[in-house]
């Protein structure tokens, strides 16, 4: 769909003689008679942050664990760089891992945690000692060289952390919700902070989160997990736009979803009908369906607009009642009630500053949103 | 507004008596402090200056069997100090030898409970809940029983027709019994096996909180398990064999019953001369110096350990 401008240097992914670096090959993973992660392939390529994404218990982190070596797999392979990993210990691995508690080690200096991993490797003193500073330059630590871990606020400790993960010049980084402890203005500055060190370093990156902005903004590509399996897998652009199901598109930001059958079914649109909006919905798009079927449709938010004027120029427009308003600042979100009772979620930029308060609560509305804003989901 | 009284009327108790005593000057705070003040301040200021007071006056044949320290005659109120037991003390090298005896074998034992009770303290952590529980029972289970008797059972093992020398000897590894029982080396046994608990209780509670990810970063960052427990688990839990050291090594110094019962008369340890100048020859004054004597002993270095301590999380900060 959005593949036609794909360039091997900078989407690898759509390069059929590219070589995976990480290769995850149906990957099984059971814990008694519970399945942690069911059945798991995934390619990922050379440089870049790959995002594993879903919600607790998705077995996204059992997943990293097994690429770290810290658990078996049940069955299934994983290659890093050419090499099975089968029966590798984790510490003979050339992986290393951002704890999601840091897992800084207490009882040592900043400058003692970052070194630990050079000096297993027994590297000469003045080697480690030359690495180590350089690392903790780049992550701005130098002032607190001597400190012990308790003495860091939550942002440093997750510098320490990077640093004493990167210091390796691991072939693959694993960040365990690498911002999940920062606020969320520090989560923000500490994302862009972590992409340029990406760059510059040319490390790839694996990394596991929950939080979907954190990997839209960070990620290359995303894995999206639910129940042990990866549901979709594609750029942060095309899992936003072109959800491959319900799950994705109810998962990964806001999303109204219009159930209905398809009465017309054609090469470049579709037109559903359904009880929801009393009016049928055009899909620019073909869908592999056949007429009588039973679809939900997808539309954002803020792909729709709202007005108390009717749309002549939108293809779907529907009416209704606001029921709830949320000022957020940069745009509003408006809660709409259909006559058939179901509710929309409209979200409206607020550019001027009196804008927010033409619209308010029991104005009678029209909610209008174009032929491909809206994109047909399976259930 | 005035309505206010109504509302006090309602307080639960609790907090009701709790303004009570507020009027009086009490605080919440004061009062949970107070407690424990006052149970060491009946407990162990007031006989430890008891002890001290004996321990300068002089011996006599008497009920008490010394003679007050102060005499108020003719308008004069004197007092009279004797330094003369703690002189003695130093004096006669029994005494000596026997405090250097008493923590040189306190020393050794706990040393031993370290090295016997890190590994099972260890094992007990990293083990399942359910393990660890039973595990844990069997660690205080001889408590249950009176130490005197598990003490006395140490004999029927370590006699010279006692159970080891028996199967040793039925197995025909030996020919002539090993002399175990009253020597060293069954002193240890006894001190040992009787304060082994006290090491591994303390080892135990601060292993198990040892967050298994600082493991597991440490194996991530290279480290085989041996390296990783050197350089993580046993610097983490110092303060757990710190604390277990001193549940051994004080009570040990001052063991009085497993050297009467197992070691010989070779055997030199400050609790049994304690006892011999207690009940054997009454002399009060001498047996209190020696225990003050024996408290600065194990008390400075506490203190110095302490020191250290601070003065190494002052530096810290």
């Amino acid at each position: 769909m959005s593949h036609e401008n794909a360039t091997p240097d900078t989407q690898p992914w759509n390069d059929p003689k590219a070589v995976p670096f990480l290769q995850v090959k149906n990957v099984t993973k059971k814990f008694g008679t519970f399945t942690a992660v069911s059945d798991v392939s995934l390619d990922v390529y050379k440089g870049e942050i790959f995002c594993l994404l879903g919600g607790s218990g998705c077995g996204k982190s059992t997943l990293l664990r097994m690429l770290s070596g810290f658990e078996d797999v049940t069955s299934g392979q994983i290659i890093i760089d050419g090499q099975d990993q089968a029966g590798v210990a984790p510490y003979a691995r050339q992986t290393n891992m951002m704890f999601q508690s840091y897992a800084l080690f207490p009882h040592m200096t900043v400058e003692k945690n970052i070194a630990y991993g050079l000096k297993r490797d027994g590297l000469p003193r003045d080697e480690v000692a030359v690495r180590v500073s350089e690392m903790i330059s780049l992550v701005q630590l130098d002032k607190f060289a001597n400190r012990k871990p308790h003495q860091l606020s939550g942002g440093q400790q997750q510098r320490v952390a990077l640093a004493r993960s990167l210091v390796k010049k691991p072939k693959l980084l694993m960040l365990d919700e690498p911002l999940g402890a920062l606020d969320k203005k520090l989560r923000e500055e500490t994302q862009f902070e972590l992409m340029e060190i990406q760059e510059n370093l040319g490390v790839t990156f694996v990394v596991v989160t929950h939080d979907q902005e954190e990997a839209m903004t960070l990620s290359s590509r995303i894995g999206v997990m639910t129940d042990g399996q990866i549901v979709q897998t594609g750029t942060p652009h095309e899992i936003y736009e072109y959800p491959a199901n319900r799950f994705v598109a109810d998962f990964i930001g806001s999303v109204n979803i219009f159930e209905g059958r398809i009465v017309e079914d054609e090469v470049d649109y579709v037109v559903v009908q359904s009880r929801e909006t009393n009016t049928d919905i055009f899909v620019a798009h073909g869908v592999s369906g056949t007429v009588g079927q039973k679809v939900a449709i997808a539309v954002r938010p803020e792909k729709m607009t709202i007005s108390k004027d009717p749309l002549p120029d939108m293809r779907n427009v529907i009416k209704g009642t606001i029921a709830e308003v949320a000022y957020m600042g940069n745009r509003s979100v408006y809660q709409v009630q259909l006559e058939s009772g179901k509710r929309v979620r409209v979200a409206h930029p607020n550019r001027t500053r009196r804008g927010a308060h033409t619209l308010t609560w029991e104005d009678e509305v029209y909610v209008g949103w174009a032929g491909q804003a809206g994109v047909v989901v399976s259930q | 507004m005035n309505r206010a009284p109504d509302i006090e009327s309602k307080l639960p108790a609790g907090q009701f008596i709790g303004r009570i005593l507020n009027r009086f000057g009490f605080r919440g705070r004061g009062l949970v402090i107070a407690i424990p003040t006052l149970w060491l301040l009946v407990f162990f200021l007031i006989p430890f200056l008891v002890v001290a007071k004996i321990s300068l006056s002089e011996a006599a044949i008497a009920r008490p069997p010394y003679l007050p320290i102060w005499e108020w005659s003719d308008g004069f109120l004197s007092f009279s100090f004797n330094f003369g037991n703690y002189m003695f003390l130093f004096e006669d090298p029994l005494y000596l030898s026997a405090y250097m005896e008493s923590v040189k074998i306190a020393g050794v034992a706990t040393i031993i409970a370290l090295l016997l009770g890190y590994p099972m303290a260890y094992l007990i952590a990293r083990s399942a809940p359910n393990t660890r529980n039973l595990l844990l029972m069997l660690v205080i289970l001889p408590f249950w029983t009176s130490f005197l008797l598990r003490v006395y059972a140490w004999i029927g093992f370590l006699k010279s027709n006692g159970i080891i020398n028996n199967f040793l000897m039925s197995m025909g590894v030996i020919d002539e019994p090993f002399v175990m029982l009253q020597t060293d080396f069954a002193v240890y046994v006894g001190i040992v096996y009787t304060y082994l608990p006290f090491m591994i209780l303390p080892l135990y509670a601060n292993l198990v909180k040892l967050d298994p990810s600082y493991l597991e970063a440490a194996s991530d960052l290279g480290a085989r398990p041996i390296v990783s427990f050197f350089t993580v688990t046993l610097p983490l839990s110092m303060s757990g064999i710190i604390a277990g050291c001193m549940l051994v090594f004080i009570p040990a110094v001052g063991e009085f019953v497993v050297p009467a019962l197992l070691g010989g008369p070779d055997t030199l340890m400050i609790g049994s001369i304690l006892w011999n100048e207690f009940f054997s020859n009454r002399d009060w004054p001498i047996a209190s110096a020696v225990a003050i004597v024996m408290l600065f002993v194990l008390v400075v270095p506490i203190m110095l350990l302490r020191r250290a301590q601070a003065a190494e999380q002052e530096a810290a900060s």
